[in-house]
């Protein structure tokens, strides 16, 4: 028999790290045609750090994305860059890129005042030109303003890093604040479980992400949408097994991962919250997208067979054993 | 072991040589081919990084010998594009998002290209099926399985 | 006034994305330079041992072989950890899992390699291995290293638990246990070195090139500018590419060579030998009041970070900040202790301890809401955490806190479905 059951759950997690120092920076060089390059010590396993990187120095600068190349993770080219972990490039890194462009366009402005005969807190960069934000008609491209750059002998340079603003937490009682901001989630699954088989089959998840801002939404979407993978394998099917101190499933073939049949319908949510200390509002979404669907799919095994497991994963041994506990408890066996 | 002559046709280019015939196809391709596309994940037919086409079906090249391919026809995915133009597929990885690490994308895109040859709208669950074979551990494969839906709806519309 | 943005928030096509479905991505196992030479790593296949002798002269008199190296041809420091510097680059003396490296090759083809390393004589003593808490933390069992098998034992203490308790009007209480996970990204670990000019330059695939440059320096004794460390594209991580892998390894090789040294995991050897999930069992208490106002949770944590300590440091503090769930709660203890063993080392993944502690807070939610006969929804909403609420650290939130919005959103969005399934 099929039983479907819903579970939801909620978590939170911290960015910007456990009370230590945590830094990471940037380099960035606008160049006499208004192409940009920077660079970051923040290495790109996948997730887009590069793409994110290039959208918010295009951002802070006023040029386009595709005026920034980027070089990334090079310890003779770019700064310090930390561990890509703990869900930390986009704000830790993203934070050190836009304070190097922000030095950059110090020095820009410092030019473009002059040309335009404006205070530079009244200039605005956008779209490849930089204008008087009173008076829309008073303004220099890109390319003019580089010119003038050029021939004043000075150079768009800019660094920056970012050391989140954490405390070291007390170290008889860890009290302290160990993060600068937290991300959120609430995901609700959909689950059938095949009494007869055991085995438990995910249908839906709805997955709503706090990220504070998303620098690029497809992207969220993509880390949420491969955490919800990779969470359902934590929850009902990954395990290394070890014996006498030897992984016994070293392989594909015995370490099963969730393959394209076993994906449920998957939405995820955007939530932006702002988060004052991110670049742009930004927080961080690579871990978060993991964890709620665990607890969820726990708790939607429970709503549809009324066991609520304790030891991960639930293998179908498992839902089998406890309903077998079940039907004797019933029986009045046990 | 004494090596063998195969004649066999690669990404649309016909080519002869000398292999030792216990080389595995995904050797013989990277290293001897220079298709450095095909990826090892797992050298056991499992995780399908090494995928390519061969004789118009997607293949595990690791758990095939350079001796089985003579006289056959072999993709991969440097053949998609080698005409400067890239294949429709390739356009709407890129598109949807559908690429994180880069790992599994090729032998992704060429199962992809194997199901769109024989079935060009494919439903979502053949699509599924299909690209079953070839592990992601980033995406969760949604957006994967989304690009190949696009690329089958483009080639409709042409 | 809030900026408009113009590049921020788009879906911008990613800036690697063409590279990769054009197949022209250069992976560290893609690369390739003249006079390269193969390297392979010795492993230990015993858990726990002392090592006597180490017989590499079979090994060095093979055709092709170049260099094989030992314990006792690093320049510098022999030790590298993200946290604690108690990993050996190769084992000097004492083994403490299987897949400690215990010698490296490099030889001018890879089948060669493989050849010479089954051509190195080592004897060894075992001693008794350590695979349970219980075991590690008793009195008489042998230390893995220093003095005691205990990484850490850590206490966070808020408000006051015993108090709290007194207050609540219903109890919760249950065990959970998680398992050891392997992150199995699909790209395995590899790398290349080289040694020119008095300049080591690694090609690897990592999540921390700059970390590495760290640890390569240390073991050559060489400053850091004499050593390049550049992040190949990098075939995914979710934490086990944050370890030293190849890099140490290769490097070594390759000054000593001259030679460009390409290194290249098997799965086999990327899945036993990379950092892996920490199992771990937690005991949680949690008490609400008959309205369902949550007063207090008691919690103890067990982890075994196996053979040596990786991140486990940071997976303690993370997994115990976060066991309150997103919920405020007035009155915390939580004590965890992570021990030495002589497993599989347990390091990095994706969340570093919180999925696992999630599956407490959620799970004790749940059994509130039933004890309570409440919905577990309206329960999570009374004990929410909100701007400017307090954590179990103290520490005061700011306005940022958007998880009330999330559970509206997914409500509304599962009411959606639903209308839609009625239809």
């Amino acid at each position: 028999m099929i039983r479907q059951g819903k579970g939801i759950a909620c978590m939170w997690y911290g960015v910007g790290n456990t009370g230590l120092p945590n830094p990471a920076g940037a380099f960035v060089e606008v160049l006499s045609d208004a192409s940009v390059n920077l660079m970051v010590g923040c290495a790109d396993i996948g997730q887009g750090s590069t793409t994110v990187m290039a959208q918010i120095a295009a951002e802070e600068l006023g040029v386009r994305y595709e005026d920034v190349n980027v070089t990334s993770a090079d310890s003779a080219v770019t700064p310090e860059g930390g561990a890509t972990s703990a869900s930390r490039q986009t704000f830790i890194s993203g934070n050190a890129t836009k304070k190097a462009c922000q030095m950059a366009k110090q020095t820009l402005a410092e030019v473009a005042a002059e040309v335009l005969q404006v205070s530079r807190e009244r200039l605005k960069f956008e779209n490849r030109q930089i204008y008087d934000m009173d008076n829309l008609e008073c303004k220099l491209s890109y390319r003019e303003l580089m010119g003038e750059m050029a021939k004043r002998g000075r150079l768009a340079l800019g660094q920056g890093y970012y050391n989140p603003n954490t405390t070291m937490l007390d170290p008889d009682t860890m009290q302290g604040s160990p993060f600068e901001i937290y991300s959120y989630a609430a995901t609700m699954v959909t689950v059938e479980v095949n009494t007869d088989t055991g085995r438990i089959e995910l249908k839906e998840v709805i997955s709503a992400h706090d990220v504070g801002r998303a620098i690029n939404k497809r992207m969220v979407e993509a880390q949420i949408e491969g955490g919800c993978a990779m969470g359902q394998g934590f929850a009902i099917l990954e395990k290394v097994i070890v014996e006498n101190g030897k992984i016994l499933n070293p392989q594909f073939s015995k370490y099963l991962i969730p393959t394209a049949l076993d994906m449920p319908d998957i939405y995820p949510i955007v939530v932006e919250s702002n988060a004052q200390a991110g670049p742009f509002g930004a927080k961080g979404v690579g871990e978060p997208a993991l964890i709620p669907i665990i607890p969820a799919i726990v708790n939607a095994v429970e709503d549809a067979i009324g066991v609520h497991f304790y030891e991960l994963p639930i293998t179908p041994t498992d839902v089998i054993r406890e309903l077998y506990h079940q039907q004797k408890l019933y029986e009045g066996i046990e | 072991m004494k090596k063998i002559m195969i004649r066999f046709t690669l990404n649309g280019e016909k080519y002869e040589r000398e292999v030792f015939p216990n080389m595995r196809v995904l050797d013989f391709l990277r290293n001897e081919m220079g298709m450095r596309s095909v990826k090892e994940g797992c050298s056991e037919g499992e995780c399908g990084a090494c995928t390519v086409i061969y004789n118009g079906r997607a293949v595990t090249s690791c758990t095939m010998l350079a001796g089985q391919i003579d006289g056959g026809e072999i993709i991969t995915l440097e053949g998609l594009s080698n005409k400067g133009e890239l294949d429709v597929l390739q356009q709407s990885f890129m598109e949807e998002g559908a690429v994180q690490c880069g790992y599994c994308t090729p032998g992704m895109i060429l199962s992809a290209k194997a199901l769109l040859m024989h079935n060009p709208t494919p439903t979502h669950d053949e699509v599924r099926r299909a690209i079953s074979g070839n592990l992601c551990r980033c995406t969760g494969y949604v957006k994967i399985v989304k690009a190949i839906e696009m690329a089958s709806q483009k080639i409709a519309q042409e | 006034m809030e900026k408009k943005l113009s590049v921020v928030g788009k879906n911008v096509i990613k800036k690697d994305a063409f590279e990769k479905v054009t197949g022209k991505t250069v992976f560290s196992a893609d690369l390739d330079m003249e006079d390269m030479l193969y390297g392979a790593v010795l492993r230990s296949t015993v858990p726990a041992a002392v090592i006597k002798n180490i017989d590499t002269s079979k090994a060095r008199a093979l055709e092709g072989v170049e260099s094989v190296l030992t314990a006792k041809n690093i320049p510098g420091r022999n030790a590298v950890g993200i946290i604690l510097k108690d990993e050996p680059i190769l084992v000097e003396d004492k083994i403490r899992r299987i897949g400690d490296a215990i010698a490296i090759v490099a030889a001018k083809t890879e089948e060669t390699a493989q050849e010479a390393l089954s051509l190195i004589d080592v004897t060894y003593e075992e001693i008794e291995p350590i695979f349970t808490f219980d075991r590690a933390i008793q009195e008489d069992s042998p230390n893995i290293h220093g003095i005691t098998n205990v990484l850490q034992t850590k206490h966070l203490r808020h408000g006051d638990v015993r108090a709290g308790f007194e207050k609540c009007d219903v109890i919760v209480e249950h065990t959970y246990k998680t398992s050891m996970l392997s992150h199995m990204f699909i790209e395995p670990e590899a790398g290349l070195a080289t040694y020119e000019n008095g300049m080591i330059t690694i090609y690897s695939s990592t999540q921390n090139p700059h970390f590495d440059r760290g640890e390569v320096a240390a073991m050559m004794a060489f400053p850091q500018n004499k050593v390049r460390s550049v992040q190949m594209t990098t075939g995914g991580g979710f934490g086990g590419k944050l370890d030293i892998s190849v890099q140490c390894h290769a490097a070594l090789l390759a000054y000593n060579t001259k030679k460009p040294v390409k290194m290249v995991r098997k799965r086999t050897e990327s899945a036993m030998v990379s950092s892996k999930r920490h199992p771990m069992t937690i005991h949680a208490r949690t008490g609400a009041t008959k309205e369902g106002k949550l007063m207090a949770m008691e919690v103890t944590m067990r982890g075994d970070t196996g053979a040596y300590a990786s991140y486990g440091p940071a997976v303690i503090t993370r997994a115990m900040v976060h066991c309150t769930g997103p919920y405020v709660i007035p009155n915390v203890s939580i004590d965890a202790t992570f021990v030495y063993t002589n497993n599989p080392m347990a390091g990095a993944f994706r969340g570093f301890g919180v999925p696992q502690v999630a599956l407490v807070h959620e799970g004790q939610i749940e059994a509130l809401a039933k004890e309570l006969s409440m919905d577990s929804v309206a329960l999570r909403l009374i004990n929410l955490q909100h701007p400017g609420a307090e954590t179990s650290t103290g520490q005061k939130l700011g306005s940022d806190v958007g998880l009330e919005t999330c559970i509206s959103q997914v409500l509304s969005k599962r009411k959606e479905l639903d209308g839609k399934e009625g239809d």
